[in-house]
């Protein structure tokens, strides 16, 4: 039998991933900023964690210009929220042991 | 950079916290309600002995008033609701921002950006609303709207927010539809919703919430009952 720990999504085994996709759970879409903010992050940790969601394509990002400054704000696709999903009834599977 | 917990409870516990976090705004202080049903009291009260001084006859005659008396009356009753309302902000302000800093938390972000905003459309549209209903010679109408609008906004608010806000808003949607029925009453319905209600939740939210992070052994056990 498969062990119960390999139920768990390989994209999700990072704190900082579980946290970026939670707050895109619960808000339609989010700026880097603010995804930063709420993480409590520096940038390039965010980054790379999200690049790595976004590869998965569980997340996706839009970049727009206000001005001259970039803009980018990242939402979950609908895979992602699938997943995330699958992930949090592996994770209360496990509880229940 | 921190692995993830191997304890799926923990994990678990985590992404709601994050989740709650990044869509409400929960550093709310209950003393900003106490602070602002503290001014709305003092507010009713100035209220009550101005229109006492110029109604002796009773508040029933404010509401049939004629159009030069409310015109005359308007100046008072603006710069009184403008004294209110900024006196309010800056209590509430004062105190969740002092609640921010203690947990940590920054005042200015986004979920508080989106509670502003959702308190602060419906409460506008019903200021200009009620300024033309008292404008307009229904007068009677001003309390109930004020107070009617005012629950909606808090309705919409409570989204962003802590779920007392919900309660805090029905409260005032009952009061505001109550005070419909019995009118000349406004300035008692205006201190119940405005007043004791704002002290009550706040209270309550105080209690729940904060007063556990400074006080003794004592308050422990009121959270875990």
């Amino acid at each position: 039998m498969k062990h119960l720990i390999h139920t768990l999504n390989k994209a999700f085994d990072h704190r900082v991933r579980l946290g970026v996709m939670a707050v895109l759970m619960a808000n339609e879409s989010v700026s880097f900023n603010d995804l930063k903010e709420v993480l409590d992050l520096t940038d390039g940790n965010l980054a790379s964690h999200v690049a790595a969601l976004e590869k998965a394509e569980y997340v996706l990002v839009s970049k727009q210009f206000i001005g001259k400054k970039p803009h980018t704000t990242y939402s979950a696709t609908t895979a992602g929220k699938a997943a995330f999903q699958q992930h949090l009834a592996a994770l209360e599977k496990l509880l229940r042991g | 950079m921190k692995p993830v917990n191997p304890d799926p409870l923990a994990q678990l516990t985590e992404i709601r916290a994050i989740m709650e976090r990044s869509s409400r705004f929960l550093s709310l202080s209950g003393l900003s309600g106490v602070g602002a049903g503290v001014v709305a009291l003092l507010g009713a009260a100035t209220g009550h002995f101005y229109l006492q001084s110029r109604y002796p006859d009773g508040y029933l005659r404010l509401i049939q008033s004629s159009m030069p008396e409310r015109q005359a009356a308007l100046p008072f009753l603006l710069l009184l609701a403008g004294g209110m309302i900024g006196v309010a902000l800056l209590v509430a302000f004062y105190f969740t921002q002092r609640r921010t800093r203690h947990n940590g938390q920054p005042l200015w972000s986004r979920p508080a950006r989106r509670l502003v905003a959702a308190l602060a459309v419906p409460l506008v549209t019903g200021g200009l609303f009620c300024l033309r209903l008292f404008l307009g010679g229904d007068a009677a109408m001003v309390v109930p709207g004020l107070l009617v609008f005012y629950g909606l906004a808090l309705l919409n608010a409570s989204k962003y927010t802590l779920d007392e806000i919900r309660w805090l808003g029905l409260t005032q949607l009952v009061l505001g539809l109550g005070c419909l029925l019995l009118p000349g009453w406004g300035l008692i319905f205006f201190a119940l919703g405005f007043g004791l209600g704002h002290i009550g939740y706040g209270l309550l939210m105080y209690n729940r919430y904060e007063r556990t992070a400074t006080a003794g052994p004592d308050a422990k056990t009121v959270v875990t009952q």
